[in-house]
């Protein structure tokens, strides 16, 4: 893991502002289709993600740490499998502070 | 020893333990509670940026200060990479994203040696460990680490640590209201001061002046105490001691870089 560059918190939204930036974020995988999966992410918008480390099953979420490519997409460098019992509300209101008034904190 | 500690995740990794209302305060004192840190211990969460960050305060005591708050153990979560076992220590590289940092486990007896195997590279874990700085060099000697197994922590944690550092910064608007009621308790207690509106520092900065301690010293107070007891810039610092001089509250006495309150307090 590159550990020189910071990963950002992102929801579907904030997503495309950091096109080209590592960010990171958490999907839940509604379908797995070959080379990509797509999810949805903390604010309800569909995701899709590039790469390795496609193990995560359906309906399971999932964390996401790679480079934002497109405003809906995200090449991954590393999947986490996060389980089926995860508060995608709180993670999406962490998304917000981390880039609004507490950006300080983060990047 | 701190084996005891971590039994069930109960203590150390709840709320409970990071706000200043823990254990030895008194209601009116829990202002400045968080920062005698002789008498309470205390632990906060941190993100790596924070501490990549925070204000150094002195190189041999490895004293940091973050928020106004010098923290005696800090929390801290992210994955492990980087894992490298020796006879008497366990080392890693924690990630979290805003940043990395050296950990150093050591590794005394089976307690210790079990909770470091079950540690693997690439895993989340949660960490409460002291902050140490050799040779400008910060990393964490950990006295306990635990693996994530609800990844809602790792939600929790950042919160943590947003709440924890709006309230610290959130004590300094409170704090001038009762520093008159403290000014008759020995004064060296570092106030928390947030970056609120220069009114705010003018008023906490003539209330250091104000002090008996401050008031008792023939030559007053050095500009560079008061930036340390207060951890806010210099410029503003002096910009709040231009202004208290031109109304006339405090006057500069053997040279321009010390100040004392003209009043009797």
């Amino acid at each position: 893991m590159d550990t020189s560059s910071p990963t950002v918190f992102v929801n579907g939204e904030l997503l495309k502002l950091y096109m080209g930036r590592r960010v990171r974020t958490v999907v839940q995988v509604t379908r797995n289709e070959g080379g990509a999966v797509v999810g949805q992410s903390t604010d309800n918008q569909q995701l899709t993600v590039k790469g390795p480390n496609q193990s995560v099953p359906v309906m399971h979420f999932m964390e996401v740490i790679g480079v934002a490519d497109g405003p809906q997409s995200i090449r991954a460098e590393i999947c986490t499998d996060f389980g089926s019992n995860f508060d995608t509300a709180s993670y999406n209101g962490l998304c917000k502070l981390a880039n609004g008034q507490f950006k300080n904190l983060f990047l | 020893m701190y084996a005891n500690h971590y039994d069930g995740g109960a203590s150390h990794f709840h709320g409970g333990g990071f706000m200043p209302s823990q254990a030895t305060q008194t209601p009116d004192q829990a202002g400045s509670s968080k920062t005698r840190s002789s008498t309470t211990s205390t632990t906060v969460p941190l993100t790596i940026k924070q501490i990549t960050e925070a204000y150094h305060l002195n190189d041999e005591r490895a004293d940091f200060l973050i928020d106004g708050v010098e923290p005696s153990l800090v929390k801290l979560l992210g994955r492990v990479l980087n894992k490298a076992e020796r006879v008497t220590d366990v080392s890693f590289l924690l990630d979290d994203g805003t940043g990395s940092i050296e950990v150093t486990r050591w590794v005394s007896d089976s307690f210790d040696t079990d909770e470091m195997t079950k540690i693997e590279n690439g895993m989340y874990v949660v960490l409460i460990g002291k902050l140490k700085a050799f040779q400008g060099k910060r990393h964490i000697g950990a006295h306990a680490v635990r693996p994530v197994q609800d990844f809602n922590q790792i939600t929790l944690h950042f919160m943590e640590c947003i709440h924890a550092h709006l309230d610290n910064s959130r004590k300094a608007t409170a704090v001038p209201a009762t520093t008159s009621a403290m000014n008759d308790m020995r004064a060296y207690q570092t106030l928390n001061v947030g970056t609120g509106a220069s009114g705010d520092i003018r008023e906490v900065v003539l209330s250091v002046f104000q002090e008996p301690a401050s008031l008792a010293r023939e030559n007053g107070l050095h500009v560079n105490e008061i930036i340390r007891r207060l951890g806010l810039q210099e410029q503003k610092i002096r910009e709040a001691i231009e202004y208290h001089v031109e109304v006339g509250n405090i006057y500069s006495t053997i040279d321009d870089d010390h100040y004392k309150s003209a009043c009797n307090g």
